[in-house]
């Protein structure tokens, strides 16, 4: 009995049992700077192009609303997963994570958004009403009136011989405007994404 | 103050006993708050213990989207906890449902509508760090002084 209390006390009475006991802190509570959080914003200007929300796999995990006389991804802590998409999406380099950005550079490595639009000939019956319903038609040629006819050759698309004419599929942005405007569902959008890798000086990393 | 407020004070911020109950996730955070067992982040060394027996718990650590088998089963579980007690969400379920809260899923989120939550951690799954912080901050909150917040 004796013995036994003393070894207790002895053993609690080390120093080193004593430190360890109320100040012992191995693990480091600080984040790495390279570990990916939620995205940030960088500082550079939205252009809205929605590609963050073309991309980001997680259920209402970004969106972007106008705030003051521009536009602002938000993001959502609860429902982002932290993936890093959004940020190698965006062409104009709004959002930054960890070292995502960093690694794109080094490795030349990006997110292309393209689309392409695809229309039904038996079911276009020319209405002209995904011409007129398109912004960026709408931003070319202001003429363009209901119908759809339009003189101008650097709209999208244009009503030519009772069907619609895809002229410039590059300069779609994606909003899906007309195909919601479509009566017979006749033209279709679709959003591609693919991962693309420029050769860079020296091979890389 | 009194004095022994004091003391106990001192001795619960040392004596944290964490029960975790997983409603229906993938098992990432799961594996992240055994991470914060293991030596690396050595949850124990800040005198928290994780075991899972609610009536000896003082922090109920819930993981997962809320499936409808915990429907009669979470609540009474939290009512089992005694006084003072906290719940912390672990991850993006139990706070907005993550990727299982489609239309037509068995799952019920946040899990907040059911029982009380006291702090949400967010991330697919969150750090150790994030988790470990989240009960250190919980237990500053609620347990210190309890008995002069209760009266
Ligand atoms: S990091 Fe991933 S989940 Fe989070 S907002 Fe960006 S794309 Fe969505
Ligand atoms: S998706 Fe938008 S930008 Fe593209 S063609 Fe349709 S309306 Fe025009
Ligand atoms: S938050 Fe993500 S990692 Fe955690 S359980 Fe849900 S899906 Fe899995």
């Amino acid at each position: 009995m004796t013995a036994s209390l003393y070894w207790y006390l002895r053993e609690f009475a080390r120093i080193e049992w004593v430190r360890k006991f109320f100040f012992a802190r191995t693990a480091p509570l600080v984040t790495p700077a390279h570990f990916r959080g939620f995205p940030e914003p960088t500082g550079k200007a939205c252009q809205h192009a929605l590609f963050c929300m073309m991309v980001c796999p997680a259920v209402g995990a970004i969106d972007v609303v106008h705030e003051g006389d521009g536009w602002k991804p938000r993001i959502h802590k609860g429902h982002c997963i932290r993936c890093g998409l959004c940020v190698e999406a965006c062409p104009n380099g709004v959002l930054m994570s960890g070292r995502v950005l960093e690694t794109m550079q080094a490795q030349g490595t990006a997110l292309l958004v393209s689309f392409r639009i695809s229309i039904d000939r038996d079911l276009c019956t020319g209405c002209g009403n995904c011409v007129t319903a398109c912004p960026v038609n709408k931003q070319i040629d202001a003429q363009l009136g209901a119908g759809g006819h339009s003189s101008n050759d650097e709209v999208i698309m244009r009503v030519d011989d009772g069907d619609v004419q895809v002229l410039h599929e590059e300069k779609c942005t994606g909003c899906k405007i007309c195909e919601t405007s479509c009566p017979t569902q006749a033209i279709q959008i679709a959003r591609i994404l693919e991962g693309i890798q420029q050769p860079v000086e020296g091979g890389g990393p | 103050m009194s004095i022994l407020q004091a003391i106990k004070n001192k001795v619960r911020s040392r004596s944290i006993h964490v029960s975790y109950v997983d409603v229906g996730s993938c098992n990432g955070c799961d594996i992240e708050v055994l991470a914060c067992l293991a030596p690396r982040y050595d949850i124990e060394q800040y005198g928290i213990f994780v075991h899972n027996n609610p009536r000896e718990a003082d922090v109920l650590i819930v993981i997962g989207a809320y499936t409808h088998g915990w429907e009669e089963k979470l609540a009474p579980l939290w009512e089992k906890i005694p006084d003072p007690k906290a719940a912390i969400a672990i991850g993006n379920c139990p706070i907005s449902g993550c990727c299982f809260d489609r239309r037509g899923s068995y799952v019920d989120p946040p899990v907040s509508k059911h029982i009380p939550i006291a702090a949400e951690v967010p991330g697919c799954p969150p750090r150790p760090t994030e988790i470990l912080n989240a009960i250190l901050s919980v237990r500053d909150l609620v347990f210190a002084d309890w008995e002069v917040k209760r009266r």
